[in-house]
């Protein structure tokens, strides 16, 4: 096997620039929605202060084995994730470990830090994150179909599942993107990724303000710390994913900066605008408004 | 010696005992015994004769002039046969009644020697006025035993036999005015005579009189056949009479009655067959659909023997297509159920309750168990008894002369017989005994030289049939060797079965082409490592072996089999094999039976499919399978339908699913494994070679791969749902099996490279991580002693090993990378974007996310959340339920990093049937036309990650204090119960709010509604039954003009 | 003549056969069963007879030579004989029953003996 072991600096450096980026933008985002609000909101080195926080505490405990790798497969899933897409087009250096396997991996990548994610708040014997998990995991798999319906409409339409191709093929100006190729796709998918981003109107998994209900409750210190990394990373990772199959992918680091904030934005922008809903109800409303538009997708492609 | 003396014998002696002192008892009883055994040797000694030399029958003479001027008797090869059937059955019965008839005295000995001469005359006679007074007198002799054998000596036995009386008189009033007029018309009274005078035409201004004539005689002896609906009269007898004689009024009667209408259909000719075969269905559909709702097991017999003998009617209707295969289909089941019958009777004497559940008692005696599991798979034409041989022969004739009709009532009273015959048997095995077992050892003698006779019969048909005798296949020997080891310790039989699985597919392994290797190995290895968790039971687990083994021996014959008939007769014995083995669970019981019904059904559809075939190409004694791929429209689409749905309901498809979950959920820890990853494959090697042979097929311009493609995505998507609903572990995984086997079928359907390779790769998979989960859950509930999830939890740290497989297994399950699951998704993927159609992709990728949600739900309300603390002292599942497991996880985690180790050679062997769309296994990566995956660097990337975060982890986290289980931040309040803290009970609340709609219990209650169906209209049709006996003539007499009223119809 | 006897022997099995699924008596019911024995037994002989012959005994006045002109059908008169001795056992055999049940009982109604049914 030839492997280029140049490719782990590199990988390196790709987390490193993502894990900043996302700290930041992360910040900017909640401070926007907190505008929106009529609130002053964080400062936007936020994210930095917390994580030297949270590494700084010292209480630390753990309910088992389970619960100390929880975190661990999370970080893993997210960094992984990241790792197996490639982020810039066109170049060697960013293409990452996409060598690995091809967007079919990345899809099924996405749920093995929720699974361990899963499994080590569930050993915290908190009904809580029990609780939070059933609710996530309900939403999530009715969030998810329109999503997978639009990656095989994609999928169809460039004939190909490795996503440095698709991302090819969308080369040559704006309107070559997927999202006027096969804007019912695009639309599926983007309904779907409200679903995914932990933001109203589908935050209820995680049920912030309220009561300390989610996965996370019983999460402390370096735990949260890795979780938290986690959140910024994984976002990204998964709109580099997004970009790359609906919007044309990007050719360099502040493409990609544009496009993964705006993109967030997105959710942002509609999580400030609506309510909460239940998870039947969310569940109800994928099947309803989101669902239909990918089986036209795969239908008309 | 002449045949004369069976006739000479039974008279002298019944005069001789006429002659007795009454306290002479013994000597009685002993020239009884003396006079029916030299009656059977006599007969034994003439169908050796006409066995081994084939000659031809001899007339006997008795007044020392040809007839027509005296009685001939006729012995040839059949008559030989019954006459030894009722012989024997009289003997016997004679041994069995001993101590009854050494109560009644010479006279009820008398009697009884008197019926089995006269049922033997009924059969020697070649003159229908001597059949006439053969008849007359079985039915003083049997008046007579009735009225000296009253069972229970509550005169309820007397009241039945006046009103068996009371029929026969009017049926004797026919049979006298019938031959009167039909010997005034032919001028004969010897039936072949008779039939030569018809043949040659009789004169026309006689030819009414004659006809009406011929009528009232047929009508008569048809009427000895006790046809439904007018039977009441006789099921009384059955009911009431000492079972000792019930079994020779079943067996012997029954027998010499269907074979005089068989002489009086060679006077009537073809014109009354079709008059037979309607009679004879009727009753056959008739009277097992009354059994159905019986209760009494000497009536429930009763009825099934007059089914029976409507089923031997039927045939001898059918004789004009059967031709030379009459004998041997009609025989077949006569014996079968002559022998099983009797035999059953004489073993409801050991019983003290007349219901079914009071058979129970049984249970206690294994020897008993295994006579009743003998006679029952007799009566149901199982393998490898004599009725599984002629239900072949009779199917394929009946369909390659297109009498489908027919053929689908038969097959449709088949399957009910069965349903009431394992419904009992679940009873026998399941009830809780309320009393003892009552016999001596001279009455087990009958019962078990009908066993012995059964399996005997068993062999000669084989032989006869003309297919490979099952009972000289290796690996059914095998199985059956078992019942010879009962004795011996569990561990030295579990130990023989894996060393004999182990050996076998050492010898045979280079024999198999790829895919079927595929299937060998998980049948005969996979069995193996299953068995090693058997080492865990103590003691000498009677019944397990066997019926493991023969489930086992079905399989491989099921791989090995190159004609449809080997390919049936496997899928049968594994069908039976499983039944027995999934009945052994403790709350089994109702499950068993649906799975029995299910697969038997689907085994008919599957002989249906198999005769059609073979009826459409030019006859040849045996039937490749691989010839399937021959046949043209407008047979094949139909062939491919009926075996299509026959496989799938024993893949559990949706619609007939419903068996699957009770039967996997409610067997025993080391069986569910055996039945969910083992067993189900069976059912995708039937997908799988009916897909090669005939590929697409469609009917009325209906793709029919199409519709499986559809069916697939339905039965993955409902399996899924209904999987996280489930509280019970066994069941969750029970229903996730169903979704599983959908996304096979599903695979297979895609009718391309990859989709087979997909379908494969869940063939693969499924046995690995089911087999591993099912032992996992098997071993936590045999701890824990609960299958109900919300009951159990936080057990990780008490069972890590089964925590740690069932965490690889649900990884696996799900199809997250880095394990084996993620391959089938990978392929999956690139399956269906050269598929021809996408809706049905809706429903898969909807299933994909809902395994999470039970897959979730079963190790987190199982292993993690709160311990109980009922279970804090519970311990480790034991290591021989441990040990298979690691080895699972171990397998995996090798499918995982070298799929291509297996699958390379299958794709390439798929390459034949779609050249197009094969991967590339060139170095570490697999490609396909559309993507790429690198199982080895996937592996090795997740791994490194995961280390150095979790290095990192322990580096900044290392002073981490372990805390116990109530130590959580809680909402104001402090946790000290595991059971109001654990959250568990309806995990998923909200889904089924959202999509519960999807998962009512429409085809439960279909199937519901159908059994009810039919026995409502079984228990309408009762009230006809009032029990009157004048009403019973009143029946006859209506029956007689019905019949006559058709008769002229037609 | 033959004709008569004929059609009085039909008369007398449906007077019998009527009898015995009217009468709820036992022992009309075997009545009704003998007349019906004793109208079939008419038919059979009633078919045997040929006008103008003789009975089938072979002695001075019949001589065997001739005999197949002159006598009438012997077989039919042979079963009447089988017939009724049959017919008596019958009988016995149904009256030893209703004995026995009167004895159980003491009812002499076919409808008290309906308790196996079904």
């Amino acid at each position: 096997m030839d492997f280029d072991w140049m490719k782990i600096p590199y990988a390196f450096l790709t987390v490193f620039i993502v894990v900043n980026y996302g700290f930041l933008m992360t910040a900017l985002i909640q401070k926007i929605g907190a505008r929106a609000g009529r609130r002053y909101g964080i400062p936007i080195w936020q994210n930095y202060v917390d994580m030297i926080k949270n590494y700084g505490l010292r209480s630390s405990i753990t309910h088992g084995v389970m619960f100390y790798l929880g975190p661990v497969f999370r970080l893993s899933g997210g960094v992984g994730l990241l790792l197996f897409v490639p982020s810039i087009y066109g170049s060697e250096m960013f293409s990452n470990l996409s060598f690995a396997g091809d967007l079919i991996l990345a899809l099924y990548f996405i749920f093995f830090g929720t699974l361990g994610m899963a499994l080590g708040a569930a050993e915290s014997g908190h009904p809580h994150a029990a609780i939070g998990i059933t609710r996530g995991l309900s939403q999530v798999s009715m969030a998810e179909l329109p999503f997978a319906m639009a990656v095989f409409s994609v999928a169809l339409q460039y004939q190909t599942l490795s996503v440095t191709e698709i991302v090819a093929a969308q080369q040559g100006g704006i309107m070559s993107w997927t999202l006027f190729t096969n804007p019912l796709a695009v639309a599926a998918a983007m309904l779907s990724f409200l679903g995914s981003m932990m933001r109203p109107p589908f935050d209820v998994v995680i049920a912030p303000q309220e009561i300390p209900i989610g996965p996370p409750t019983e999460y402390h210190s370096s735990y949260l710390a890795l979780m938290q990394t986690n959140r910024v990373i994984f976002p990204v990772a998964k709109i580099v994913i997004y970009m790359n199959l609906f919007f044309g992918g990007a050719t360099n680091w502040p493409e990609l900066f544009l496009k993964v904030f705006l993109l967030y934005l997105f959710s942002a922008f509609v999580g400030v605008c609506f309510p909460r809903f239940r998870v039947e109800q969310s569940i109800r409303w994928f099947l309803v408004w989101a669902v239909p538009l990918g089986i036209l997708s795969i239908v008309l492609v | 010696m002449s045949a004369l003396y069976i006739i000479a014998v039974g008279l002298g002696s019944a005069f001789l005992l006429g002659l007795l002192n009454e306290r002479q008892r013994g000597l009685a009883y002993m020239i009884t015994l003396a006079a029916l055994t030299i009656m059977s040797a006599i007969s034994a000694s003439w169908l050796l004769i006409f066995a081994a030399t084939g000659a031809h029958p001899i007339d006997i003479l008795t007044a020392g002039t040809q007839p027509p001027f005296a009685i001939n008797l006729r012995m040839g090869l059949v008559e030989s046969a019954l006459t030894l059937l009722i012989n024997l059955t009289g003997l016997l019965a004679a041994i069995h009644m001993g101590d009854s008839l050494l109560a009644k005295g010479r006279r009820a000995m008398a009697v009884l020697v008197i019926a089995i001469m006269a049922l033997c005359g009924i059969v020697l006679t070649r003159d229908i006025f001597n059949l006439f007074v053969f008849f007359e007198l079985i039915v003083i002799a049997t008046g007579g035993l009735v009225l000296l054998s009253d069972a229970d000596d509550n005169g309820r036995a007397v009241s039945a036999g006046f009103k068996y009386l009371i029929v026969s008189q009017f049926i004797s009033i026919l049979l006298l005015i019938g031959i009167i007029f039909a010997y005034h018309a032919t001028g004969t009274l010897n039936i072949d005579g008779m039939a030569e005078i018809v043949g040659s035409g009789i004169k026309p201004e006689l030819a009414t009189a004659f006809s009406l004539a011929f009528f009232l005689m047929f009508i008569a002896v048809v009427a000895e056949l006790k046809p439904f609906p007018a039977n009441g009269w006789a099921l009384d007898i059955y009911e009431s009479a000492h079972p000792g004689f019930s079994a020779i009024f079943s067996a012997a009667t029954g027998s010499a009655a269907l074979f005089a209408v068989d002489k009086l259909l060679l006077i009537g000719g073809a014109d009354w067959l079709p008059v037979a075969t309607g009679i004879g269905i009727v009753t056959f559909v008739g009277a097992n659909l009354l059994a159905l709702p019986q209760t009494n097991d000497r009536r429930l017999l009763g009825y099934s023997s007059i089914a029976q003998t409507g089923l031997v009617l039927t045939i001898l209707g059918q004789q004009d297509i059967l031709g030379e295969h009459t004998l041997f289909i009609a025989g077949g089941l006569l014996f079968a159920h002559a022998v099983a019958k009797a035999g059953l009777y004489w073993l409801s004497d050991f019983v003290a309750t007349r219901s079914l559940t009071g058979w129970a008692a049984l249970q206690e005696r294994p020897l008993l168990v295994f006579a009743f599991v003998t006679f029952a798979a007799m009566l149901a034409g199982l393998p490898p008894f004599p009725g599984f041989y002629a239900k072949w022969e009779l199917v394929h004739i009946l369909a390659a002369e297109g009498r489908l009709a027919l053929l689908a009532l038969i097959l449709f009273g088949a399957l009910v017989e069965a349903g009431y015959l394992f419904r009992w048997f679940g009873y026998l095995i399941k009830r809780e005994p309320d009393q003892e077992v009552s016999c001596n050892t001279v009455q087990i003698i009958p019962v078990f030289a009908a066993v012995l006779a059964g399996w005997a019969l068993g062999f000669v048909w084989g032989e006869l049939s003309g297919h490979s005798n099952l009972l000289l296949v290796l690996p059914l020997l095998f199985a059956l060797a078992f019942l010879l080891l009962e004795w011996a310790p569990a561990w030295f039989k579990n130990t023989l079965a894996i060393g004999g699985m182990v050996t076998f597919f050492l010898q045979t392994y280079a024999e198999y082409d790829p895919l079927r290797l595929i299937f060998a190995v998980i049948f005969m290895i996979g069995g193996a490592v299953t068995l090693l968790a058997s080492y865990h039971a103590h003691g000498r687990r009677i019944g397990f072996y066997p019926a493991a083994m023969l489930m086992f021996a079905g399989m491989i014959l099921l791989i090995r089999a190159t004609d449809t008939f080997g390919f049936f007769a496997s899928w049968e014995l594994l069908t039976v094999g499983s039944y027995f083995l999934i009945l052994r669970g403790k709350h089994s019981e109702p499950h068993a039976l649906s799975y029995i019904i299910f697969s038997l059904g689907g085994a008919f559809l599957i002989l249906t499919a198999f005769a059609l075939a073979a009826a459409a190409v030019p006859p040849a004694p045996t039937f490749a399978i691989a010839s399937l791929g021959e046949l043209v429209q407008p047979v094949a689409p139909w062939v491919f339908l009926l075996l299509a749905v026959g496989f799938m309901t024993k893949t559990a498809a949706i619609g007939v699913h419903i068996w699957l979950p009770g039967a996997h959920a409610e067997a025993e820890t080391d069986v569910s494994p055996m039945v969910s990853g083992i067993l189900l494959k069976a059912g995708l090697y039937g997908l799988f070679v009916l897909l090669m042979t005939m590929g697409k097929q469609s009917l009325y311009g209906v793709e029919l791969t199409y519709v499986m493609l559809w069916i697939g995505a339905i039965t993955a998507l409902l399996g899924n749902l209904m999987a996280i609903f489930q509280e019970d572990a066994k069941r969750l995984l029970a229903y996730s099996s169903i979704g599983q086997m959908g996304y096979a079928m599903f695979g297979l359907a895609l009718m391309n490279h990859l989709g087979w390779l997909l379908a494969l790769m869940f063939v693969i998979n499924h046995y690995i991580y089911k087999s591993m989960l099912f032992l996992s859950v098997g071993g936590v509930a045999k701890r824990t002693g609960t299958r109900e999830m919300y009951k159990m939890g936080g057990l990780i740290t008490l069972m890590p090993l089964s925590f740690i497989a069932t965490l690889i297994g649900i990884i696996a399950v799900s199809g997250v990378p880095p394990l084996s699951g993620f391959g089938g998704r990978w392929i999956f993927y690139n399956a269906i974007l050269t598929a021809d159609s996408r809706l049905p992709m809706v429903l898969i990728f909807l299933a994909g996310p809902i395994a999470f949600l039970y897959l979730f739900r079963l190790i987190h309300t199982i292993f993690l959340g709160q311990l109980k603390d009922e279970h804090r002292r519970i311990k480790e599942a034991p290591f021989w339920i441990i040990l298979p497991q690691m080895i699972y996880v171990a397998l995996l985690m090798v499918v995982a990093v070298v799929p291509g180790m297996v699958l390379r050679h299958v794709d390439a062997y798929i390459s034949r049937f779609f050249p197009e769309g094969a991967l590339n296994w060139e170095g570490m990566s697999i490609t396909s036309q559309f993507g790429y995956w690198n199982p080895v660097a996937i592996m090795i990337i997740v791994g490194v990650i995961f280390m150095l975060l979790f290095s990192w982890l322990l580096f900044v986290n290392r002073k981490a204090q372990k805390v116990k289980q109530f130590n959580i931040v809680f909402s104001a309040e402090r946790p000290f119960r595991p059971e109001t803290t654990h959250f568990a009970w309806n995990f998923f609340a909200p889904y089924r709010k959202a999509m519960g709609f999807l998962v009512q219990p429409f085809v439960t209650r279909f199937w519901e509604t159908v059994t009810d169906l039919l026995h409502t209209a079984a228990d309408i049709t009762r009230r006809l039954y009032n029990g009157n006996g004048q009403i019973y003539a009143f029946h006859f007499l209506v029956f007689v003009v019905a019949v006559f009223a058709m008769k002229m119809g037609i | 003549m033959a004709h008569f006897a004929m059609a009085t022997g039909f008369l007398l099995i449906l007077i019998g056969a009527w009898g015995a699924l009217t009468n709820r008596n036992l022992l009309r019911m075997i009545i009704a069963f003998t007349i019906a024995d004793s109208g079939v037994n008419l038919v059979i002989i009633a078919v045997g007879y040929m006008h103008g012959r003789t009975a089938p005994i072979l002695d001075s006045a019949v001589a065997a030579a001739d005999a197949v002109q002159r006598i009438i059908d012997p077989v039919p008169q042979a079963l009447v004989l089988t017939a009724i001795v049959i017919g008596v056992g019958v009988t016995a055999l149904m009256l030893a029953y209703v004995y026995r049940l009167y004895e159980k009982r003491r009812s002499l109604d076919i409808g008290d003996f309906t308790e196996l049914k079904g």
